[in-house]
């Protein structure tokens, strides 16, 4: 325990100490409240419920910036061999799992931070215009419910997929994945935007949105269809649930691996 | 630490890189001698528990390292530097070391910030410690991987190349620093560099092939060059015969140190040997030169 703790500590320190980090946050966050346009939460009536408005935010802020989460996360796995530290941590008698277990907590904490920081920062900007406290309690939901699951989501893979890939593969192959699974339109193309399994947080969104809006495509018909209950509270706890455990699939099977090498044993005679 | 090494191997697809190593480790300081690819990392890696064996039987300790029970008992009392050892350029070397100090089970925050600035003092990098790894140069980075090794006071010490790349000061410094450690441990240390084991070592193996070709008294291999080393004095070409140790030129000529069985010319003087001829003559005994 102890060593998971420790592990999730430095992993936390040495990601949220990363310039790039930062830059890239800012970068596509900033893009976004550049461009939200009039269906933004800028553009939202002044009288629209706290809820409504930080929710709003949250999936603006979803859109892109789990772009950046992914990209920085899918080196950290990797680079423990790539900066020759691997030899020395295998040699500490600390298991794999723990070290694993707390590259994904340290590496979820530290991509948490500039998404809650956007969303404090939104909360902070619109209580002159609104003059509601309760957005900053709203703040700290919408980033719980839709940005945390998909930051853990993303996570999973980023760590995972990068070790029998390659890095610069994974990204390719994720920006295509954020894009083609979160955004477009399942009247499109077959893909899984409008489902539970949206990172992007669809369900959640539009849970926190209430009177029946929808955030972008979350119950909208279209490929694997049980996939795809009406929106609702149960339902967006669903989704939160399923995009966790998904995240944790790479996560089991890398422990899994990496448990089954360290027991290995052999013949004291060939 | 007792170490007990019974017909190890090691094969790597087609490369036998440990074939049928046998070898016994007490305490002290006990140096590894090969040339590159000898084997001495990989034998080393086997001993820190991060490289399984194709077989043979390890015992360090009374722990069978065969076993992943066994693995983990030894590596709660061992200190290791690998030969190329990376270190996190993002963090300062006292988080660094205070990183590792976690993970070696170091859990008592006082005693372990304690441990990490003594070590840091030890190795001469109190002045730096709170400026980001990613400056320093080969001889610090070394240097922060024997102040980790040295968390926790292990009483096993595996030391792969530590001097490798380092000014002659520097290295000097360190392997001194090295015996000093060796008292109530046990520290392995590789290198292929038979001053660095001729300085701090009563005890070594020499590795070739993945094969022992000697084990014991550093004093016995020296002895292994007896009655085969020569002193020649002359103007003229080198000596054929033999194998050339050293050549230093003089007014009076050039003094060539030869390892030959027989004498290498008519006025050539018998001499007592050093450890490099011992070793010198170990590795011509063992792969005899082509003749012609
Ligand atoms: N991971 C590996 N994969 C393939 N071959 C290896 C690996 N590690 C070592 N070898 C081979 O095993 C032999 C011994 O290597 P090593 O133990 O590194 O020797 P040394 O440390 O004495 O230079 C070499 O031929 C080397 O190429
Ligand atoms: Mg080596």
């Amino acid at each position: 325990m102890t060593a998971l703790l420790a592990v999730a500590r430095y992993e936390f320190r040495m990601q949220a100490r990363k310039r790039s980090l930062w830059i890239a946050a800012v970068l596509l966050g900033g893009t976004l409240v550049v461009l939200q346009g009039d269906r933004g939460p800028r553009s939202l009536p002044v009288g629209t419920p706290a809820r409504e408005v930080m929710a709003t935010w949250a999936l603006l802020f979803s859109i892109l910036m789990p772009l950046a989460y992914g990209m920085l996360l899918a080196d950290r796995l990797v680079r423990d061999r790539r900066l020759r530290v691997e030899p020395l941590l295998e040699s500490l008698p600390v298991g794999p799992v723990a070290r694993l277990g707390g590259k994904y907590l340290g590496g979820v904490a530290a991509c948490g931070l500039p998404g809650l920081a956007a969303l404090l920062v939104a909360a902070v900007t619109e209580l002159p215009k609104r003059h509601d406290p309760a957005l900053l309690g709203w703040a700290l939901v919408a980033f719980a419910v839709v940005t945390l699951p998909g930051i853990a989501m993303v996570a999973g893979f980023a760590l995972v997929c990068p070790t029998f890939l390659s890095v610069p593969l994974f990204r390719v192959l994720f920006v295509g994945y954020w894009f083609w699974g979160n955004m477009l339109a399942p009247a499109f193309l077959p893909s899984l935007t409008g489902t539970v399994l949206t990172p992007i947080g669809d369900y959640a969104a539009t849970w926190l949105l209430g009177s029946g809006q929808t955030a972008l495509f979350a119950g909208t018909p279209g490929l694997l269809p049980f996939l795809r209950p009406d929106p609702s509270g149960a339902s967006a706890a669903l989704s939160v649930a399923v995009i966790v455990l998904c995240g944790l699939i790479p996560m089991t099977a890398a422990a899994l691996a990496a448990h089954r090498a360290t027991r290995q044993t052999w013949p004291a005679k060939a | 630490m007792h170490i007990e090494i019974a017909d190890l191997r090691r094969r790597f697809g087609r490369v036998t890189a440990l074939d049928g190593v046998d070898l016994t480790v007490s305490g002290g300081m006990f140096g590894l001698l090969g040339t590159n690819g000898a084997g001495k990392t990989t034998l080393m890696r086997i001993l820190a528990g991060v490289l399984p064996a194709t077989s043979g039987r390890v015992v360090v300790g009374g722990n069978d390292l065969s076993t992943r029970g066994g693995r983990v008992a030894v590596q709660r009392r061992l200190g290791y530097l690998p030969q190329e050892l990376g270190l996190y350029p993002d963090l300062t070397p006292t988080e660094f070391l205070d990183y590792v100090g976690l993970l070696k089970g170091l859990d008592d925050r006082a005693a372990r910030r304690g441990q990490v600035g003594d070590l840091l003092d030890l190795v001469g990098l109190s002045d730096v410690a709170g400026r980001k790894l990613k400056g320093f140069s080969g001889g610090m980075r070394r240097r922060v991987g024997i102040a980790q090794a040295l968390l926790g006071d292990p009483t096993l010490l595996i030391v792969d190349e530590p001097t490798v790349g380092l000014d002659p000061e520097e290295r000097i410094r360190f392997r001194t620093l090295l015996s000093s450690l060796a008292g109530a441990r046990t520290v392995l240390l590789s290198t292929h560099i038979v001053e660095d084991v001729a300085q701090t070592c009563r005890q070594t193996a020499v590795l070739a092939a993945g094969r022992v070709l000697f084990t014991g008294q550093v004093t016995d291999l020296t002895a292994r060059a007896e009655g085969v080393t020569w002193e020649i004095v002359t103007a003229g070409s080198p000596p054929t015969d033999g194998v050339v140790v050293s050549a230093i030129a003089r007014t009076d000529g050039t003094h060539y140190r030869v390892v030959s069985p027989r004498p290498p010319s008519p006025d050539a003087i018998p001499v007592s040997p050093s450890l490099e001829e011992g070793y010198v003559a170990l590795m011509r005994s063992a792969t005899p030169l082509p003749v012609g």
